[in-house]
């Protein structure tokens, strides 16, 4: 086997999946990783790749021709989901899913199809991830809570499982084209930022001054308190029922959200 | 009347919210619409959900009324003319810095108004559309407007109204017609149904002339639905369905919404519900009302006049296969995407999935598992390449009496409050109804048609 440990990123998987195709082992002696193993196995060859955006670019850019918009977006998807490790349970690794998958749907005449076949083993890796990114970044177009700060600045913090960001800062783009907002993934810490009229950016965000954030805007509290006092009034007393709340909106997105902290 | 002149805008939306919570249709959902760069907002067909109150149901869309004053009666409402209840009505700008700040802040995907009757009905629905109007032209909001239309209001102020909004309701409140006379004197099936015919064809139309012409506004985009309360009158599940299956054929409605009544006013044409709400009946209706809108049931499969109400212990579905057990069991690698959806524990996107799975390997049941089936109900009912997961025998004892063991049969909340729900269901809405002297219609009753 020849493993090729790539760097745990949509760019990274594509270089690995470039440098794998061309180094021309044949697929089925192949593997791809993200995480650099534990312990080295005596007659597998490691090789590690280096992310390069140029052989990257070259991966999307075909993948997006031959795949069609639709599959390129849920392969992205899938290749920001979080690489899940438990001793008790052995995932399949998501790169490895992935190449296996791009093969498939090379090989395939309508490329585009390629997620249908879920019997298959790699496809089926690449849907639940896929499906695993979608779904929180679905939550958290609901459940992210800007605030106004000083400066009239919007202002969201989340701590997303997957790389979700990319998507939330295209629909929030989108939403709010007139005004100045960050989303801060503090899990990730990187942001996504967007100036008023402008498209949105992604950024490292380790170094951001987490004082200047507390700073509000004179309305901001009084906002926050017609909201809280709105969704307890929403309820209805006959019907509480905390155990399908929870449910509903997970705990771990609750401390995000101001009507849960208040 | 207890109308206050001087409340800050805290008290109102305290009011006006609380006032608006019986009403069920919070959904987002039904339109795509991209954000211009200007203005503010887009919508986004599956809906979002924002948050989820106390209750556990979603929150969506900023749900008040415009007032709670009115001047009709209906029985099971709070807010009815007869009640000594604070009032209080916002004023357009209101709703919309209201609606404006709350969408920027990513508390909501948009506004739900509905309204008591102020003055009259085209009074009130002229507020209404004033609202609106300023919302879409002046604040130039993008995002997901539902509007009740009032009763009884013009038809042109309704038409005006539909071009700005994404989604119209108006409640049907009672599912049969004597139940409305009886409990809403001040609404009629005609002052429902007429407008709601109105909203029906003008949809219509305007998908065509949207064919010919793009530029044209669209019409209640996300079009209109409709909400009945359950178990405030006799009616029996059969009865429910029957509207429920007019109302989408004839009527053309997105969704039907259930709600189970809750006895605000203590009024003694009311039943008393002791053991709350009848929460696990509106589950099943729920339950059923998928079956007709995603899987081609058809309510004379469910329910019959001899049937006349849903198995308590079993979700609809689950309880037509034990039925009809000469259907299974089902090839999972060759049976048709219809014979699919029948099958309990295999939903409309699993059966799709099937579908276009095994065109390219026979799937087996842990393919199954990993593409969503819920194998525990599903396994008594299927064959992966002619075999069954287990030695089954298909016997409707036996399945049911395996398939009760499974949890999910029941809500948890029902579950975990014991079965003082069941004991309810079974007996005590029987004596609840002799109370209030109500006839039990004939079932099968259809709606009228305008």
């Amino acid at each position: 086997m020849y493993v090729f440990v790539c760097e745990n990123s949509i760019d990274g998987i594509f270089t690995g999946v470039y440098d794998a195709w061309a180094s021309k082992y044949g697929h089925k002696n192949i593997r791809l990783t993200v995480c650099p193993p534990d312990t080295y196995t005596l007659f597998d060859e490691y090789i590690t790749v280096s992310t390069d955006y140029e052989r990257s670019g070259k991966v999307a850019r075909t993948l997006l021709q031959r795949l069609g918009e639709e599959t390129y977006a849920e392969l992205c998807q899938a290749a920001s989901a979080l690489e899940e490790s438990s001793k008790r349970k052995k995932y399949m690794d998501k790169a490895d899913a992935l190449y296996h998958t791009i093969v498939l749907a090379l090989s395939l005449k309508d490329g585009s199809k390629v997620l249908n076949y879920l019997g298959d083993p790699f496809v089926n890796r690449v849907f639940e991830l896929s499906r695993s990114t979608g779904n929180e970044a679905h939550h958290l177009l609901g459940f992210l809570r800007f605030q106004e700060l000083e400066n009239g600045l919007l202002f969201a913090r989340i701590h997303p499982k997957n790389y979700v960001l990319p998507f939330l800062g295209e629909h929030f783009a989108d939403r709010l084209p007139q005004e100045n907002f960050i989303i801060y993934d503090k899990a990730h810490s990187q942001a996504a930022l967007h100036p008023k009229g402008k498209g949105f950016f992604l950024t490292d965000a380790s170094s951001l001054n987490e004082e200047m954030l507390n700073r509000f805007s004179p309305e901001e509290l009084e906002y926050q308190k017609l909201w809280c006092r709105f969704f307890d009034s929403i309820a209805i007393e006959a019907r509480i029922n905390p155990k399908l709340q929870n449910q509903n909106i997970p705990i771990r997105f609750q401390k995000d959200v101001i009507e849960f902290t208040k | 009347m207890n109308l206050q002149t001087s409340m800050n805008i805290l008290d109102k939306l305290t009011i006006l919210s609380d006032a608006a919570k019986y009403d069920v249709a919070c959904t987002s959902s039904g339109v795509d619409r991209k954000g211009t760069g200007k203005g503010m907002g887009n919508s986004v067909a599956p809906g979002i959900c924002h948050s989820f109150s106390a209750d556990g149901r979603c929150i969506s869309l900023l749900k008040i009324l415009f007032t709670n004053e009115c001047i009709f009666n209906c029985a099971y409402c709070l807010n009815n003319c007869g009640t000594d209840v604070v009032r209080a009505a916002f004023t357009p700008e209101e709703i919309c810095t209201l609606t404006m700040e709350f969408y920027r802040r990513n508390y909501i995907e948009g506004l739900f108004l509905s309204s008591g009757i102020m003055i009259s009905p085209n009074y009130t629905m002229d507020l209404i559309y004033q609202t609106i109007y300023q919302l879409r032209n002046i604040h130039h909001f993008r995002g997901y407007i539902h509007v009740k239309s009032i009763p009884g209001a013009d038809p042109l102020l309704i038409e005006k109204t539909g071009f700005l909004v994404d989604r119209m309701s108006i409640n049907l409140e009672l599912p049969t017609a004597e139940g409305l006379r009886r409990l809403a004197p001040c609404k009629s099936r005609n002052t429902i149904l007429k407008p709601m015919r109105q909203i029906q064809n003008r949809i219509t139309d305007n998908k065509q002339e949207l064919m010919i012409y793009r530029e044209t506004p669209p019409f209640v985009p996300a079009g209109q639905s409709t909400q009945m309360i359950i178990g405030a009158t006799p009616e029996n599940d059969f009865q429910i369905m029957s509207v429920a299956e007019g109302l989408y054929q004839k009527f053309q409605l997105k969704r039907v919404f259930y709600s189970a009544f809750v006895n605000v006013n203590g009024n003694s044409m009311l039943p008393a519900l002791p053991g709350g709400p009848p929460l696990l009946r509106e589950h099943r209706l729920y339950q059923a009302d998928w079956l007709l809108r995603y899987y081609h049931f058809q309510v004379s499969e469910l329910l019959s006049e001899d049937r006349p109400d849903f198995n308590i212990f079993l979700d609809p579905k689950c309880d037509w296969a034990l039925r009809h057990l000469e259907y299974f069991p089902v090839e999972i690698n060759q049976a048709s995407y219809q014979t699919l959806l029948r099958v309990p524990g295999i939903g409309y996107k699993s059966a799709e999935r099937i579908v276009k799975a095994r065109k390219r390997n026979q799937l087996s049941f842990d393919d199954l598992k990993k593409i969503g089936v819920v194998l525990k109900r599903a396994l008594y009912f299927i064959t992966c390449s002619g075999k069954m997961m287990y030695r089954t025998k298909l016997e409707e004892d036996y399945i049911c009496q395996n398939l009760m063991r499974d949890k999910t049969q029941l809500p948890r909340d029902i579950r975990e409050g014991g079965y003082q729900q069941l004991s309810f269901f079974d007996k005590d809405m029987q004596s609840d109804f002799q109370l209030t002297d109500a006839r039990i219609l004939p079932p099968g009753q259809q709606i009228v048609t305008v």
